[in-house]
């Protein structure tokens, strides 16, 4: 295939991921500018800097938009938890690194922070749905601390669903308060509230005692 | 506690299910309340069947079997009638779980209780479950803000269990423990609720229990309690 036009270099691929990923930024801007709801295909085009015909040829609508900058954001933070707990030693040490990791992400992009994780609640069904789904993520990495614990055969099945309905309530609230750049100091209250079930209260103050 | 489901809001004797036109006699205050209460039944009935976002007016003046005009009466339009019907499922809830609550005498026993009045409340009201749980969140920025203030109300329950506990409790326990809990509880009851399983909610029970009361009395204790 012939090269376009003009002085390109970069490949119609990278310049399609990356012209969603600025429509994706320029949503979330605009969501934590004016709540969603208020938000029209005009102003993300805008905020993005590109022709409305660009938005269409990526996303269908405002909604198939909203529900991209989810994907979009679950995935880049949940590649972030990994990433770090990859790097420690030990389910607790992972625990701890993937906690940080996430609390880290949240505060250094408020505006997908709010779009994923208030925005997205009352953005409609199919972005509720996508939410609890991202929700679901977590709980295989946390159900692995069955088998660090003494009992872990006898924790309540609900237990993984339990804790992180909790802290994602937690973050939701400090978002809502407005309190999102303070996030990271939540760090240890929430590395004990998730361990502690697992390893017991004492086992879980040592972990956070490093922090 | 059990529910009684013929306390339900949502039902009326069947004398009154369908107002004849008319003089049928009953005073006017009476008559008011009453299409109030079935335009707000009216409505979690279509809202079950249809979501928030696809219910019309007309769905919900066809349950509730009043006229156009009587629901302009009472409410703007659809989303005052759902923020009043949010408001009445959650002060349902906030009752149930009051009296629960204190009924009993230890702190742990009125956790559990209240707990158990929330599920079968909820269990028995699967549209109204529904409404305040899930819909609710879609409605918009307005309900919104109630659910929250709704989860909140529950924090000060949970808060009591902190009174006499050890100061190495105390120390463990943080500013956000209580709306970790609430939160975690909210959420897997709205989970429930979303996956078609409100008939099962009364079983998350002795999980529920575990888990809230753990912070305070330490795991062993609060697995016992739950499985009492």
């Amino acid at each position: 295939m012939r090269p376009p036009p003009g002085r390109q270099r970069l490949s119609r691929e990278f310049i399609a991921r990356h012209q969603r990923a600025r429509i994706v930024a320029a949503l979330a801007e605009e969501t934590m500018a004016r709540g969603y709801r208020a938000v029209t295909v005009a102003d993300i085009v805008r905020r993005a800097g590109i022709a409305r015909n660009t938005f269409y040829d990526n996303f269908s609508s405002k909604e198939d938009c909203f529900l991209a900058t989810q994907d979009f954001a679950v995935e880049e933070s949940l590649q972030r938890v990994v990433d770090a707990a990859a790097k420690a030693d030990g389910w607790e040490a992972r625990t701890v690194a993937g906690l940080g990791a996430f609390l880290r992400y949240v505060s250094d992009e408020p505006a997908l922070a709010r779009t994923c994780i208030v925005e997205a609640l009352s953005a409609g069904e199919a972005a509720q749905e996508r939410y609890e789904q991202s929700l679901q993520a977590f709980i295989p990495l946390l159900r692995k601390g069955r088998e660090y614990s003494d009992h872990g055969d006898d924790l309540p099945d609900t237990l993984e669903e339990t804790i992180v309905g909790g802290i994602f309530w937690v973050i939701y609230r400090r978002i809502v308060l407005g309190e999102a750049e303070r996030i990271e100091s939540l760090l240890p209250d929430l590395v004990d509230f998730a361990l502690t079930p697992y390893i017991g209260a004492e086992s879980a103050q040592r972990a956070t005692a490093r922090l | 506690m059990s529910y009684d489901p013929a306390d339900a809001p949502a039902e009326y004797p069947p004398e009154l299910s369908r107002l004849p036109p008319g003089r049928h006699g009953l005073p006017r205050d009476f008559v008011i309340h009453n299409q109030r209460e079935r335009l707000i039944a009216g409505l979690a009935e279509a809202v079950a069947e249809k979501g928030y976002g696809g219910t019309t007016i007309a769905d919900i003046t066809r349950h509730a079997a009043v006229s156009r005009r009587t629901f302009y009466e009472h409410f703007e339009g659809k989303d005052e009638c759902f923020v009043a019907a949010f408001d009445m499922v959650i002060e349902q809830l906030r009752e149930r779980v009051e009296a629960a609550y204190q009924a009993e005498d230890e702190w742990a026993d009125g956790i559990r209780a209240g707990i158990a009045a929330m599920l079968s409340f909820l269990a028995a009201e699967p549209n109204l479950a529904r409404l305040a749980m899930v819909e609710a969140l879609v409605a918009g920025p307005v309900v919104v803000e109630r659910y929250d203030a709704g989860v909140q109300t529950l924090l000060p329950y949970l808060e009591e269990g902190r009174k006499g506990r050890s100061k190495a409790v105390l120390d463990r326990l943080s500013d956000s423990t209580e709306e970790a809990l609430v939160g975690g509880m909210v959420s897997l009851v709205a989970r429930r609720i979303v996956a078609g399983q409100t008939d099962e909610l009364e079983s998350l029970l002795p999980d529920l229990v575990e888990f809230t009361l753990a912070p305070y009395v330490g795991n062993d204790e609060a697995a016992q309690i739950a499985r009492a």
